[in-house]
């Protein structure tokens, strides 16, 4: 136990050391983070009014986050998958930084519920009266917690294990492992049946929600960590295999194709039925009576998305730029599409027919900006430590050592 | 090539961007200045505030019937009807040329005949078809000869208003009759002032006018047959809302 | 299927010489702690809005203690009233007559509404703010009246800001929604913490101190009857109506759900809910549906009724209708009006509903 406490200051110092990188951009994350702080103390005082959300869109920037980001979440899987059932061996050691990164997206996810509750003083209602199972946000409630628990006993036993030079012992881990992937799964799954479950909104109210969450999250996921293994490899000794890269780039390609398959399913659905149902379609795609706020945000998502799949398909992505360019496509592209595009074409028109429109006021971006500014200040102290205690430069028996002088890895082009 | 085994180390580029650990702190107070200072003011944006005076919306009757017996102001007195009516002797057909009563409009459709209603001779009395005198208080036994669906829907409590209590066994119900709502001589509703419009926060006022009549979807237009003037609202009169005293609740 | 964590040591090599961690000088201390002392004044000052909170948003351990409105004896609900009496009297300087009203035995309320009655006048709407102190900055209204054109019920052609010198107008029909008080309500289904719920008489209801603000029961409701608090919502003193009860038009904090419940302080006590006694033309009614002699359920019975979005499942207890006759050939009850009008006998089968052309 105290080893154990030992292991956990030691990382804690260590997340403070740092060159001056390191420091520009923890100090960066740290402004926006008090930013953020700052709005929500003034949202808290204030209430959601000083959000863009009213009655007739009751839902906004911050439940888009909030399912983006579970999808993020859950695409630690598809490393993960690779790596335990298909015995991948370039992805085997950059597996952990997919469950580190759900453990940040999860933080994230979870922030940004509660930010968007009325009554954050009373969350412990939650734990007193909780309605289940007949509330699917029960459900998320469960499964988020669960799935962030789940990562944290994975990577904290194989980071300590590696920590204590010890083989871990995989009794302690793989079933955990095999439940994880289930359970990331049904994450996804269940945050889209919070929506899709609704028939007052027919904009939801498709069975095809939950698949397009998880193709768009295996897209996005993925991609976010070729990015971020991108940084890692720029910026330490740690060997981040060329060919991993290339298969999590075959995956953002596969899942990102489907995810715009599905999309063109939903869109086909609506526009050809053309049903009474169509108008909140109508209104992402097209506008409604005049007003059309989201018109430009989903027709440059669909067009980013489209060029990053071009370049996902073309061989050209092999090279680190375009692989990294489709990369930042791709996630800005989801996060259009299946943020501020899921969530707020459902409520307009609203179910009595009104129109009004949505635009996030400053105060809620700061916020939400935060929110992202802690996620990636949790992922990068974590990255932090982990990396010396995999490579063996912190140990329990050893005092740290440094970072060697950088190696610049492999050349940039990555071409075969 | 992929993945080249080994690698070589090199030396690290000699400058790089950063941030010196001594700045921190500082950079941190000019935040802290900033943040108790500049930072952002917020504040919740205000609807217009409608205000409603009550008497808008009183609960109680459209308009005060007349009594029974009835009585009508003439030069500042109450005159009972018959006070005059039994001075001269009215023609059996009579259809609103008359030089008294000018504000009664007839407006009736096809019952356009004082004496279907009234009795020619007791003017403080109605009269049934066949000739039975009634009280102005049953009233609606002289309308159910003609409208007796809505009759029997009164009856039932489906036509027309109820008062006091939603529980018929608590006695305390009150059924408002016809000419607490329908002026007899013209029982079309007029149109009133509708009160104001919802302003919920932050949509601002909407400009009605424009978008009121084209608010269909282009691809569903479709055009709506001329409709004549909806028969049972009777033509809307722009104008002053007919304000009549409404009763107090009767309870 | 072998785990390698990390590269390049074996587990038998002997450890390394331990060494001292990086000595702390006296200048990397001053830096450590001049950023940390900057990092805790950034805080801080980043908390600072936190000092505009006000006396009454703060949470006394009474309020944060109190229990489900369904888990508290009569003892705490006193307590608990007793509270919300002294906080409205505080705030609004007038005593409130503030009681829980529990459901009568017998009795589930049922709401129909006359759509060739109804002319948009919009009475209900601002009677009901009055009677159930919502809101006027920022506007909370339970009732909308939406404004249709003939020949559709798709409230996607309706419009809710008509503003005309005078309703009704002659192409439009008027459809006033509110809460329907679903049997099978969407809106209990979701919430997360019990905070609403379906009453014996059917009244759909929200304990105002336990909801937590997630707004899922608002994403789910298909009529729109539900709002929210967005910020602290504001009654003018002299417009407050001090004739309370817990579940029903109490003042909401900031931060919660309220909606309709067809002014249950009211309509538990027998009398008559407050949108329908300000509507000039009779086009609402309200009663027991349990009673088979009650005005809603002869409507229910020879009126042709409607439910609104009837596809969603919601089995509201709201109708709609409109004025059109049950042929009497149908009626159950021809016999006793036919004889309540002085007729001996039902006229013979009528081929169809008489006209009405009048009114």
């Amino acid at each position: 136990m105290k080893q154990y406490l030992t292991f956990l200051i030691r990382c804690f110092r260590l997340s403070f050391v740092g060159d001056g990188r390191y420091y520009a951009w923890m100090f960066f994350l740290s402004v926006i983070v008090l930013l953020g702080i700052n709005a929500y103390c003034k949202q808290f005082v204030l209430g959601l009014g000083v959000t863009g959300m009213t009655d007739q869109v009751s839902w906004g920037l911050f439940i888009a986050n909030f399912t983006f980001l579970v999808g993020m979440a859950a695409a630690a899987v598809m490393l993960v998958i690779p790596v335990y059932i298909y015995h991948n061996r370039e992805l085997h050691d950059l597996v952990i930084f997919g469950e580190l990164f759900a453990v940040a997206a999860i933080v994230m996810a979870l922030l940004f519920v509660t930010v968007d509750l009325g009554r954050p003083d009373r969350f412990h209602h939650l734990m007193l009266r909780f309605n289940f199972p007949i509330s699917m946000l029960t459900w998320d409630v469960i499964v988020l917690n669960g799935y962030l628990v789940l990562n944290l006993h994975i990577c904290g036993y194989l980071i300590y294990c590696a920590y204590r030079r010890r083989e871990p012992s995989k009794l302690f881990y793989i079933p955990f492992v095999f439940v994880a992937i289930a359970w990331a799964v049904s994450i996804h799954t269940v945050t889209a049946f919070l929506y899709s479950g609704l028939g007052g909104r027919p904009f939801w109210n498709s069975a095809v929600i939950a698949p397009r969450f998880l193709a768009s999250a295996f897209a996005a996921g993925p991609a976010f960590l070729i990015l971020s293994l991108q940084v890692i490899r720029a910026t330490t000794t740690y060997n981040v295999p060329a060919r991993a890269l290339l298969t999590l780039r075959n995956i953002v390609t596969v899942a990102m194709s489907i995810n715009m398959f599905l999309l063109g399913c939903e869109v086909f659905t609506e526009f050809y039925t053309d049903s009474a149902h169509v108008a909140s379609a109508r209104y992402l795609f097209l506008g409604l009576e005049g007003r059309h706020a989201l018109v430009p945000w989903i027709w440059t998502a669909i067009t980013i998305n489209t060029i990053a799949l071009v370049l996902l398909y073309t061989p050209l992505s092999r090279a680190n730029r375009y692989l990294n360019t489709a990369c930042v496509l791709l996630i800005a592209g989801v996060w259009i599409e299946k943020g501020m595009g899921l969530i707020i074409p459902a409520f307009v028109p609203t179910p009595l027919g009104e129109i009004v429109e949505y635009k996030p006021t400053l105060n809620e971006s700061l916020v939400s900006l935060g929110i992202w500014a802690f996620g990636l200040l949790v992922f990068t102290i974590l990255v932090r430590v982990t990396i010396p205690v995999l490579a063996g430069r912190l140990s329990f028996d050893r005092p740290y050592e440094a970072e060697p002088a950088p190696a610049v890895q492999d050349p940039m082009e990555i071409r075969r | 090539m992929i993945d080249s085994a080994p690698q070589p180390h090199r030396p690290p580029p000699a400058t790089r961007l950063g941030l010196p650990i001594g700045a921190i702190g500082p950079l941190f107070v000019v935040v802290a200045v900033w943040l108790s200072f500049w930072s952002p003011k917020v504040e919740v944006p205000h609807a217009g505030v409608a205000t409603v005076s009550r008497d808008r919306f009183l609960p109680g009757a459209r308009r005060q019937p007349i009594g029974d017996p009835p009585a009508t102001n003439v030069g500042g007195f109450s005159h009972a009807c018959n006070e005059c009516h039994r001075l001269f002797d009215s023609p059996p057909v009579s259809r609103r040329t008359l030089m008294q009563h000018t504000a009664i409009v007839l407006n009736h459709g096809m019952n356009n005949q004082c004496f279907n209603c009234h009795d020619r001779k007791n003017r403080e009395k109605l009269v049934l078809h066949d000739g039975t005198l009634l009280p102005f208080s049953e009233v609606p036994r002289l309308c159910s000869q003609c409208h007796g669906t809505v009759f029997r829907d009164w009856q039932k409590g489906m036509h027309g208003k109820t008062m006091g209590s939603w529980n018929a066994a608590s006695g305390k119900q009150h059924r408002l009759s016809c000419n607490d709502c329908h002026d007899p001589h013209a029982p079309a509703y007029q149109g009133i002032i509708p009160l104001p419009a919802p302003n919920t926060l932050r949509m601002g006022n909407q400009e009605p006018a424009a978008e009121q009549e084209h608010r269909h979807m282009p691809l569903r237009q479709w055009s709506l047959p001329e409709m004549p003037e909806p028969e049972l609202m009777g033509p809307v009169q722009p104008g002053p809302e007919p304000t009549t005293p409404a009763k107090e609740d009767h309870q | 299927m072998t785990i390698r964590i990390w590269e390049g040591q074996s587990f038998n090599d002997p450890p390394p010489e331990p060494q001292r961690e990086a000595p702390v000088t006296r200048r990397s201390f001053l830096r450590t702690s001049s950023a940390a002392v900057g990092g805790v004044a950034a805080l801080a000052a980043a908390l600072s809005p936190l000092r505009d909170l006000k006396e009454d948003d703060a949470v006394s351990i009474d309020k944060f203690l109190q229990k489900h409105y369904k888990e508290m004896t009569p003892k705490e609900m006193e307590a608990a009233l007793a509270r919300i009496s002294a906080d409205v009297e505080k705030r609004y300087n007038i005593r409130p007559d503030i009681r829980d009203i529990k459901p009568m035995a017998g009795v589930e309320f049922v709401y129909a509404l006359n759509l060739s009655r109804c002319i948009g006048c919009r009475r209900c709407v601002h009677a009901c703010v009055n009677e159930n102190n919502q809101s006027r900055d920022p506007e909370i209204q339970y009732i909308r009246v939406v404004e249709m054109p003939r020949g559709t019920l798709d409230l996607e052609k309706g419009n809710h800001h008509y503003n005309r010198p005078t309703v009704p107008d002659a192409g439009h029909f008027y459809m006033p929604v509110q809460c329907h008080q679903c049997a099978n309500p969407p809106c209990v289904k979701v919430c997360p913490v019990e905070a609403t719920w379906k009453e014996l008489d059917g009244i759909v209801v929200i304990d105002y101190d336990w909801c937590i603000g997630c707004r899922y029961c608002e994403a789910a409701c298909p009529y729109w009857a539900r709002r929210f608090n967005f910020t602290k919502p504001s009654v003018p003193a002299d417009r407050l109506n001090p004739e309370m009860s817990y579940l029903s038009n109490r003042p909401r904090p900031k931060g919660v759900m309220e909606k309709c419940h067809f002014c249950l302080h009211r309509t538990r006590q027998g009398r008559l809910p407050a949108c329908l006694e300000a509507c000039p033309t009779g086009a609402r009614k309200f009663g027991n549906v349990l009673d088979p002699d009650s005005e809603v359920s002869q409507i229910l019975r020879t009126k042709r009724v409607f439910v609104l979005k009837e596809e969603v499942g919601t089995l509201p207890r709201f109708f709609y209708y409109f004025d059109e006759r049950y042929p009497r050939s149908l009626d159950p009850q021809a016999e006793s009006v036919a004889k309540s009008l002085g007729h001996a006998q039902p006229p013979a089968a009528a081929p169809a509903a008489p006209q009405e052309g009048h009114r």
